[in-house]
């Protein structure tokens, strides 16, 4: 063990989010201006379940807008979920795209472990 | 040793990137492009191997 790093994670692939989308069985995200309750957002749209709006990805930005009216119109769970599947899709691709292999272990607490092998030994 | 970095992706979208096997500081270069791709780094940890082995490569430095 060398170094740990904790990361804010900031949804900036589109190809990643309809990846998460895929596996979340959601409907495919949009590109698009979407309504929110007193207000408009530009971006990604991700339709989550149960929300009354969709999530908007700014994958510019890495931001998202969303109202769910402190969980009225939304339960964030489902949010939550969306990030860590997303996380999980953008380190697959980034790994992949190196040449590196991946593997995915769900752990008991909930969360999703990534090893990737980087390569032979130093 | 094995080289592999370990990203532990908790129930809220938060990451968290580890590596192992590497030889001081060649571990942050390595993990730095899923560090990069995923967000905002908001914490780093350097560990005692990681300081140990980087000591380490300074005495031999010295010695060669």
């Amino acid at each position: 063990m060398s170094h740990i790093v904790q990361i804010q994670t900031e949804v900036r692939d589109p190809v990643a989010v309809t990846s998460a989308c895929h596996r979340l069985k959601l409907s495919e995200p949009v590109q698009d201006t979407f309504k929110l309750f007193s207000s408009e957002a530009t971006g990604l749209g991700v339709e989550l379940p149960e929300w009354r709006y969709p999530v908007v990805c700014n994958t510019a930005s890495g931001q998202l807008q969303y109202d769910n009216f402190e969980g009225r119109w939304g339960d964030r769970s489902h949010l939550n979920q969306f990030l860590q599947v997303y996380a999980v899709e953008k380190t697959r691709i980034e790994a992949r795209r190196k040449g590196h292999t991946v593997t995915e272990q769900a752990q008991a607490d909930g969360s999703i472990k990534l090893t990737v092998q980087v390569g032979g030994a130093e | 040793m094995t080289r592999i970095i370990e990203i532990t992706v908790a129930t809220d979208g938060q990451t968290r990137v580890e590596t192992k096997g590497f030889s001081g500081a060649g571990c942050r270069e390595a993990s730095r492009f899923i560090e990069t791709a995923l967000g905002k780094r908001t914490e780093e940890q350097l560990t005692s191997e990681f300081h140990q082995q980087l000591g380490q490569q300074q005495t031999n430095r010295q010695q060669s």
